[in-house]
């Protein structure tokens, strides 16, 4: 047997050895994060899913048909189910509005339904904060939307008067005004638009639940990184030189340190899995419910896929660990390292808070950043691999391959270094 | 058995061998002194191969080792590769250098996770081998038997270097090269390792030694004192304050 195989089986006993050890580590570090995962979820359960518009309103004068149209908007469903009219005093809506207790602040100036239906037209003004809100944004959209399509309608409706008038056409104008009201709602609102149940989600064709479990998964990955240190950690320099003068050079070592991460991964995952099924078998129904909240959109089958892909991400992962255990000697630079470059990758890549929410630069970087991909690879494990697989599988490759090239890279500079 | 001559070794901008001469015959146990830094360890990690020169050639048994003439070209930097920078015409014959000599650095090369069996088991080419040696070898001799089931981990100080050893003598080899061997060591151990080498030499063995041991001196047939990267020979009889003035 030559010295790379036997430096093989003595780096595999290393792992089979520490594995006691490793997994305990691993084991608090998932206590850690599963209880803040479960208490964000607790959290998330506690606030509304739906989003609920608080609207000032404030009506000078005491106008009752002012007040009595208001009431008939608000008891609209469409309105009721979007909208919480408050009516306050000027002076309290612009201090709520100040303090973001109102989504945005309606002013009804005095006498607005007779100026309506006379002509008049009276002006009501909308004041939305200064440090806007997702609802005041989708506020503000709506309002300079259906602002510019009164503007468009009202010209519409004064020239076809004009028209009618210098042709003599009075009789005809009713009709015309007709169909211009049609063609104005017809487009402005699609009523059976109301009826369609289409689900727009930032968590893509994955639901909450998945999307989480597969960031969540990718986390815990990456930051049982910090528990492989008795696998990953490079020799002592006088090992290396012993081991160079045998010819075990810098790119075997770090592919045996790889496949002891890759193998370490495995059996973290697999000890993971079965505790698992035994919980399952304990608790049948709580399986049944967690099988549904997971596994409940995705398509059965392709387990091979699945497995292969998981693989791929284990393998990436371990890649990961292998170049940070080159950077740096210490263990404590080691765990720093792991733990800020996993939960920054983590976040911009939208696995704390989903990407579309936030800022472009960020998502822009997010998107070319392995947890990315990872992420979506975890993804498929429950929703299924969609037509983007084998993209994501041959970028996983890459970013495994670029790791453990930097992992070889970084150990050769340190070498010269003579560290 | 050993033909080192006008060995250059630089560290950046800095030489530190200038132009290294010396020899060792088979049986025979050369010692080198020097200051701390004086590139005593930077010699013997040259003559184990895991350092380049940037010039001059070293022979083993009549074989090039390091040349330009050896038999192999050393096609990958050093480990350190310190001496890879600046001229890249050194030739390196790895498997010469590994068969013939073993060579014990002044850290011990250990895996801390691993037993002291199985940090063996990696130097020694089968279990056979290994079991043979420690029942009734040199590895029997240097008392590793009786820890061999430890962990390296838990080993004193001088346990590791014992092991250090067992470790440079894995395949038998005809040179033996220890970088301050005793260094941070109890006077017992110090005795049993003097005892190992001793054997060692009386059965054809050939030692270089760096040391600042005056009882490991007494084991020298020649003394070579290092000072500004040069190296020179000095009478083997000499000690303490005498030698101490050659530094």
């Amino acid at each position: 047997m030559g010295y790379r195989i036997r430096y093989l089986a003595a780096e595999l006993k290393k792992t089979v050895r520490g594995f006691p050890l490793m997994l305990l580590s691993a084991a608090a570090l998932m206590l850690f994060i599963g209880g803040a995962a479960f208490g964000a979820a607790r959290r998330m359960e506690r606030e509304p899913l739906a989003v609920s518009v608080d609207i000032g309103i404030v009506v000078r004068g005491d106008e009752r048909t002012t007040r009595m149209a208001l009431g008939y908007v608000e008891s609209m469903e469409s309105v009721a189910g979007l909208c919480r009219f408050v009516q306050v005093s000027e002076e309290d809506g612009r201090r709520m509005l100040a303090e973001g207790d109102l989504a945005v602040l309606v002013v009804l100036p005095e006498a607005l339904v007779e100026g309506i239906m006379d002509g008049r037209n009276p002006s009501v003004d909308i004041i939305f904060p200064k440090n806007a809100r997702l609802e005041a944004m989708l506020f503000r959209e709506l309002a300079v939307s259906g602002a510019g399509l009164l503007r468009v309608a009202q010209a519409q409706i004064y020239g076809a008067d004009d028209m009618a008038l210098q042709y003599g056409l009075e009789d005809e104008l009713s009709v015309m005004e007709a169909e211009i009201d049609a063609y104005n709602l017809a487009f402005a609102l699609d009523r059976l638009a109301m009826y369609d149940d289409e689900t727009i989600s930032a968590t893509g064709r994955l639901s909450v639940a998945q999307y989480y479990a597969a960031s969540g998964i990718v986390l815990f990955l990456l930051l049982s990184g910090m528990a492989a240190y008795p696998v990953m950690q490079p020799e002592s320099a006088a090992c290396r030189r012993q081991l160079v003068r045998a010819g075990v050079g810098v790119v075997w070592r770090n592919f045996c340190r790889w496949l002891c991460g890759f193998f370490y991964l495995l059996c973290l995952v697999s000890a993971v899995y079965l505790l698992l099924r035994v919980l399952c078998l304990c608790a049948p129904q709580m399986a049944a419910r967690l099988r549904d909240i997971l596994m409940g959109g995705g398509r059965r089958g392709e387990a091979g896929i699945r497995l292969g892909m998981f693989l791929l991400v284990l393998a990436a992962a371990a890649s990961f660990h292998c170049m940070i255990y080159s950077v740096s000697k210490s263990r404590t630079g080691v765990i720093l390292l792991i733990f800020l470059l996993s939960t920054v990758m983590v976040y911009l890549s939208g696995g704390f808070v989903p990407a579309v929410f936030l800022p472009t630069a960020v998502r822009s970087a997010g998107a070319i950043l392995p947890t990315s991909w990872l992420i979506r690879a975890c993804g498929g494990l429950f929703a299924g691999h969609g037509a983007g697989m084998g993209r994501c599988a041959a970028l996983l490759c890459l970013y495994a391959a670029a790791f453990g090239v930097s992992a070889c890279g970084l150990e050769h500079v340190r070498n010269r270094r003579g560290q | 058995m050993i033909a080192a001559t006008d060995i250059v070794s630089s560290y950046g901008r800095k030489r530190i061998l200038k132009g290294v001469s010396f020899a060792a015959l088979r049986g025979e146990c050369v010692g080198i002194l020097g200051a701390n830094g004086c590139g005593k360890s930077t010699l013997l990690a040259i003559l184990a191969g895991v350092l380049k020169p940037q010039g001059g050639t070293v022979l083993y048994g009549g074989q090039t080792a390091w040349g330009s003439s050896a038999g192999r070209t050393e096609r990958k930097a050093a480990p350190d590769g310190r001496a890879g920078q600046g001229r890249g015409g050194m030739r390196c014959d790895r498997e010469l250098i590994r068969r013939m000599t073993g060579y014990v650095p002044q850290e011990n090369p250990l895996m801390p996770e691993l037993t002291v069996y199985d940090n063996l088991r990696l130097w020694y080419p089968d279990r056979r081998t290994l079991d043979a040696e420690l029942a009734q070898g040199f590895l029997s001799l240097l008392g590793i038997g009786a820890f061999c089931r430890m962990r390296a981990d838990k080993l004193s100080g001088g346990m590791k270097k014992r092991v250090s050893i067992g470790i440079a003598m894995a395949g038998s080899p005809p040179i033996l090269l220890l970088d301050e061997p005793s260094a941070a060591l109890d006077l017992v151990c110090k005795a049993d390792i003097r005892t190992y080498l001793q054997a060692y030499l009386e059965r054809g063995g050939t030692v270089v030694i760096t040391t600042h041991e005056e009882s490991e001196l007494a084991l020298c047939d020649r003394l070579y004192v290092m000072k500004d990267g040069v190296l020179r020979q000095v009478d083997s009889r000499l000690r303490g304050e005498e030698l101490v003035k050659l530094f």
